[in-house]
């Protein structure tokens, strides 16, 4: 940037939105979470957590196996009992497999999080994610303005976007900042129950072993909850949004007076 | 780089630029900070009329906001960027993702398991993209190879976890909670009581040492522990065990020297038609001597069950419950390290808790 401008140069105005640590680990969670929730739901399938009593009919006792025994009928899939693990999971019956891929993907995850981490801190970017005392209100005014975006696009009527003059609204922010944070969680509760007798302090500190793995299942939940907005919203925004995580700027610029 | 401006709508008409990455004009601070400051929802006073202005006055109209007021989040600023060089940038940034998106992909496709290929694609189209994969290198034997180097990595952090002198949680006996039996060929028949007793080999002073249980149990004290089983599955139970310590009789009957590992087997293991199928784990010399780790004898003050391994079975609660070998007949100390039944069959040999 700091070379002459000469008269043929033409320049682009842009935003740095992202770190390159921060892109490249953004991206690299999307295989990880992926294979992870895949291996870790062949895991769960070996001793599921979320039991009721044993069900002659079905012959089933877990309620993940249940659902698939649901939507098999539907769609007459013969394999009902295996339904479920068959089509969200790398299948059932292969604890061994599913383990050696768990632990391959979770280092992975564990050195990508960090690596987030780093990035986030080089490029300055936390501080888009640091909470803030006006966050609870404004949050409120950005989930009654996505209520209302499609009523009121099919009534044609005028529905303005609530002024955001940070890097993200509220509610973006607190789904950003929920991830390192859920991800944290996550390979926690993972290591308590890897290593529940070394690591008992960490066992404790989910009330006990189970505690770990619901905490552990319920951290996949948490994530699949937020990718699956995040997904739609990133491409409801358009194109400068996803390319601004692949190169890192944007061309939107935000006009301090009315965001 | 253009101060940024709230009307800067037309950055290629902006006539100069200033180096990238200069601080901002304190003019351009004081007009941004307080628009921009947290905790202010509602718009200042001000800003209504900045909206309607064609410009900014170019002077600072105040002074500079004290450091105690600024925003933990510094507005944006614009900076300016050859045309050439931003797509240079850009082809180059999306050339990587195109790369990472392909690697993946590949990755992916080569760390599946074969069950899992062949229930996702049809043979003629899965046999393709396996030939495929494995002419780039991803070929089953190399998938195999780095599974099992991460499954020695974990072991090896495992091993660095580890404390010789660190012991398992216990708990009270109200605590115990049911213990299912996870034999999982058929659970012997009682005729494995008539005549049984422990072969120990691999000892200092040569020869097989035979043990019944009643010499076990005159012999060495009954040590009683509650503490967790937790299955390699996923599952867990507190129960309560009576047994001998491993480390008692170690030092009754030492190994031989250099020995670092016990070999542990039950030859009347039973496969799930009820044929022999002995089972056997490996036991390094520590996790022996670990002073919680028994022969137990007894599951909830009575003699222990054939369910749960009668008549002697291994406790080591710093292991998991598959290396917890039921109905012991033999114990071998060795120098190499001995076959571990699981460890055959895909799970890590390690399995410390």
């Amino acid at each position: 940037m700091p070379e002459p401008r000469t008269a043929r140069d033409t320049t682009v105005r842009i935003v740095p939105k992202h770190h390159a640590l921060v892109r490249l680990t953004h991206w690299a969670n999307v295989p990880l979470l992926f294979g992870l929730i895949a291996s870790g739901l062949a895991i769960y399938w070996a001793a599921p957590v979320f039991v009721h009593a044993w069900n002659p009919a079905t012959g089933s006792r877990d309620y993940l196996a249940d659902l698939g025994i649901a939507v098999a009928r539907l769609v007459h899939d013969d394999h009902a009992a295996t339904w479920f693990y068959d089509h969200f999971s790398i299948g059932s019956g292969m604890l061994a497999r599913a383990l050696r891929l768990h632990w391959v993907l979770a280092y992975l995850f564990m050195v990508n999080g960090a690596l987030y981490v780093i990035g986030l801190a080089a490029g300055g970017g936390w501080r888009a994610l640091a909470p803030r005392p006006s966050d609870l209100g404004d949050a409120l005014r950005m989930m009654r303005f996505y209520l209302g975006v499609i009523p009121m696009a099919i009534l044609r009527r005028p529905w303005p976007h609530p002024p955001v003059r940070s890097k993200y609204n509220a509610l973006q922010r607190a789904g950003y900042l929920a991830m390192p944070v859920l991800g944290a969680l996550v390979v926690a509760s993972g290591w308590a129950m890897h290593k529940p007798s070394q690591l008992g302090w960490l066992e404790s500190a989910f009330v006990n072993y189970d505690g770990a793995r619901i905490v552990h299942f319920a951290c996949m939940v948490a994530f699949a909850g937020f990718i699956v907005p995040h997904v739609c919203l990133a491409i409801a925004d358009g194109w400068d949004t996803l390319r601004s995580m692949v190169v890192g700027w944007s061309t939107r610029i935000k006009e301090s007076a009315h965001g | 780089m253009d101060d940024v401006t709230p009307e800067g709508e037309t950055p290629e008409r902006e006539p100069d630029a200033t180096p990238a990455g200069a601080e901002p004009a304190p003019a351009s601070d004081a007009a941004h900070e307080p628009q921009a400051a947290p905790g202010a929802p509602a718009t200042p006073p001000d800003a209504p009329a900045d909206d309607a202005a064609p410009a900014p006055p170019p002077a600072p109209r105040a002074a500079p906001v004290p450091r105690a007021a600024r925003p933990i989040e510094p507005p944006e600023i614009p900076i300016d960027v050859p045309r050439g060089r931003l797509s240079a940038q850009t082809r180059r940034a999306f050339l990587l993702f195109t790369g990472g998106v392909i690697a993946s992909a590949a990755g992916a496709w080569w760390l599946l398991p074969d069950a899992t290929r062949r229930r996702l694609l049809p043979d003629g189209p899965r046999a393709d993209l396996d030939s495929l994969a494995a002419r780039v290198g991803l070929a089953r034997a190399n998938r195999e190879r780095v599974l099992d180097r991460a499954l020695t990595f974990d072991d090896d952090v495992a091993e660095a976890l580890y404390s010789p002198n660190r012991a398992v949680r216990t708990y009270a006996r109200d605590q115990v909670t049911p213990l299912r039996n996870n034999y999982d060929g058929r659970t012997p028949g009682p005729e494995i009581l008539d005549g049984w007793a422990l072969r120990i080999t691999g000892l200092a002073a040569g020869g097989i040492v035979t043990l019944t249980r009643d010499q076990l149990l005159a012999r060495f004290a009954l040590r009683e522990q509650v503490t967790r089983l937790v299955c390699v599955e996923g599952w867990s139970a507190i129960a309560w065990w009576g047994g001998i310590r491993f480390a008692d009789l170690l030092a009754a009957f030492p190994p031989a020297p250099g020995a670092r590992w016990v070999a542990m087997r039950s030859s009347v293991n039973l496969d799930a038609r009820g044929n022999p199928d002995p089972y056997y784990v490996s036991i390094d010399l520590g996790t022996a001597r670990h002073p919680q780790t028994l022969l137990a004898t007894h599951q909830n003050g009575a003699p222990l069950t054939l369910e749960h391994g009668a008549p002697l079975r291994l406790l080591a609660p710093v292991k998991l419950g598959l290396k917890n070998i039921k109905a012991v007949t033999d114990i071998a100390y060795t120098t190499p390290e001995p076959a571990d039944y699981w460890n055959e069959r895909g799970y890590s040999k390690y399995d410390g808790l």
